[in-house]
Parts: structure tokens; sequence; C-alpha cells
């Protein structure tokens, strides 16, 4: 069995993602089977958002590993530059 | 003594049966060591342990890669304790003129390869020889392995009550992340790819040594994908591992990097 704090971070991932799945769900689906007029509308943002917010964060993701790798093979470059 | 029963006895693959149904089997256990004068004592005694509770007849094979820390001397006298067919001592050295710390690693297929040439079992045993895998789930690998037929039975730290000790948070985050995208790329059909405690056909693990080209623990993924190419059926027994040596040299990024590399020619490549 896991530690103390480790299941308690699981349980929170599972948390955080139950809850975007929710709603992210419920904007893509259900929002447009609802009559405009209805209250529900002015907890989520336009729906332009739900293509933009997923796109920008892989980018977002892309880069991240993109300057990890380099990082990572420019020090191991100094690092066998030393070595010689 | 148990040991003194079994020298007296022929040294080949067919034994009498000791009251139970009649066992061809025999089980040789691959040990590659690099500086385990203190371990290695441990994991004999925990394997002679299992097997001779269990009836299995066994034999271990100690690969050493030419440890400066006397390992070779402590291999030897355990096989004069043990008897040199139950314990069997291969000389190998890397004839490079630097032993780098890490060499190791590198030449792992290598020492399974000398160990195999010495091996008169019919199932070959992998596992790690720093007390990180406990030889007492072997006998539940032979059972796997007969209950399915089984051409691989591979330990997964992923599935049922396998798991790591000894990791932190960050470290299992990594590991099932890795895990997380060999699946997504490679779809190998099983849920431990980087574990290196395994139980193999003979014939099969020679096979697959001939076919795998990377080095270190991409080594033992690539083992298990050409197992998939090659139809060969692969059984898991949960296990736990158990780190005591390599949690505390941190997952550097150079490693991430050079596993993300080994996955990605994998997926290239096979």
């Amino acid at each position: 069995m896991a530690t103390g704090t480790d299941q308690v971070v699981g349980l929170g991932l599972v948390a955080v993602s139950l809850v975007i799945f929710t709603y992210y769900t419920a904007w893509v689906i259900l929002l447009p089977f609802i009559d405009s007029q209805h209250v529900i509308h002015k907890y989520f943002l336009p729906r332009a958002y739900a293509v933009a917010i997923p796109l920008a964060a892989g980018l977002l993701l892309l880069l991240f590993v993109g300057v990890f790798i380099t990082y990572v093979m420019l020090k191991n470059q100094k690092v066998t530059k030393k070595a010689q | 003594m148990a040991s003194e029963e079994a020298s007296r006895s022929p040294r080949r693959s067919r034994r009498e049966p000791e009251g139970r149904a009649p066992r061809q089997d025999k089980y040789s256990v691959l040990l590659p060591t690099y500086n385990e004068r203190e371990n290695l004592p441990l994991i004999v005694w925990l394997l002679v342990k299992s097997f001779s509770e269990s009836g299995i007849n066994y034999e271990i094979i100690i690969i050493d890669d030419g440890s400066p820390d006397g390992t070779r001397d402590v291999a030897e006298q355990l096989e004069k304790i043990y008897g040199s067919d139950k314990i069997h001592h291969v000389k190998y050295l890397i004839s490079s003129v630097l032993l780098r710390p890490r060499e190791k690693k590198l030449g792992l297929g290598t020492a399974y390869i000398h160990g195999m040439k010495h091996a008169t079992g019919n199932y070959i045993i992998i596992m790690d020889a720093d007390l990180s895998h406990h030889p007492k789930f072997i006998p539940e690998f032979i059972r796997k392995q007969k209950e399915g037929n089984f051409d691989i039975v591979s330990g997964t730290r992923y599935k049922g009550n396998g798991g790591v000790y000894g990791w932190d948070l960050k470290r299992k985050i990594i590991s099932r992340g890795a895990n997380f995208i060999t699946q997504i790329l490679l779809r190998p059909g099983a849920s431990d790819l980087t574990g290196s405690f395994r139980l193999y056909r003979k014939e099969v693990l020679q096979k697959l040594i001939e076919k795998c080209v990377s080095k270190g623990y991409v080594f033992q993924m690539e083992m298990i994908v050409r197992a998939r190419q090659l139809n060969y059926t692969i059984g898991e027994v949960p296990i736990s591992f158990v780190d005591r040596v390599y949690g505390e040299s941190k997952l550097g990024g150079n490693e991430i990097v050079s596993f993300l590399k080994g996955l990605l020619t994998l997926f290239a490549t096979t």
C-alpha cells in the first residue's frame, strides 16, 4: 500500500481529473442542448474556449518537454566536452 | 544437508522425482553482479532456501563483471560451500582499460549470454543481485508458468499487489508516467516493461537476446516487445521491488532523456 501522503496526492489527482472531465463534458456535450436563456450558461465560458484552452495546454506541454530535453542534452554536451 | 544430497545426485536436467509428479524441469538463476560482495551471500542463501523449500531443481550462475571489491572471491567461496552443481561461478571481465562505475548496466546482455552458455536448466530466471528482488516470488513465477504454459513470466510492479518500496512520490510519478507513455506507444501486452525479474524458457531467452540491440533497461523493454513480435506468451506475477540503492541516486534528467530516446527507437523499429 502506498504511504499516507502518496495516497492523498493520488486521490487529489483523481479528484482534479474528475472535476475537469465533468466540467468539460458538460461544456461541450450538454450545454448545446440547453436553452440559451438558462442560468447555467453563466458558469461556462464561450464555446470557442473549449477548443482554444486544450490546444494551448497541449502546446505548452510540448514546449516544456522540448525545453527540458534541449536543456539536458546541452548539459550533457558540456560535460563530455569537459571530460575531453 | 540438502546441498550434500544434491552433490551426490547426477547433474542433469532429468532427475528422480522426490515423491512428486515427475520433474524434469531445472531452473537456472542468472545473477549478474558488480560490487555485490555483501549482498551476494544473502541472495544466494535466500535462493537456496526458496528452492529447497519448494523442492525445485535449480542452479545458480553468478556472472561477475570484474568487480574490484572482491565479489569474485565471495562467489568462489559460495561455490565451495553449496557445491559446484548448485552454484556455478562464471568469471567474465570487460576487456576495457577503464572500468567505469555504470559499466555493468551496459554489459547485461553479454552477461546473460555468458551465463546461458553454462546453464544446464531448461528455464532461466533473471533477477537483480542487489536484494531488490526477493527470491520468495520465484515459486510463484514457476507456478504461473505451469498454469498458462507461458514462454515468459514477468514480475510486475504495476498490477495486483505489486509495488515498490523505498521510492519517494516524485520517483513513483515518473515511473508511472514512463510506463503510461510506453503502454500507449508500444502496446506491449505486459504491465511492467522495465522490470528485470523474469522467468524465461531457455530457448526463448536465447532467441530474444540475439534479436535485441539496446542497452541498459531499454534492453529489458526491448525483450518484451520483441517477444510480442515473435508471438511468445507472457504471464505476469505481482512482485515487490525494494529499492535501497537506486532510490538514493536520483533519477536525473539524463536518464529520463535516454529512456525517451530508447522508447522512440523501439517505437520506430518495431
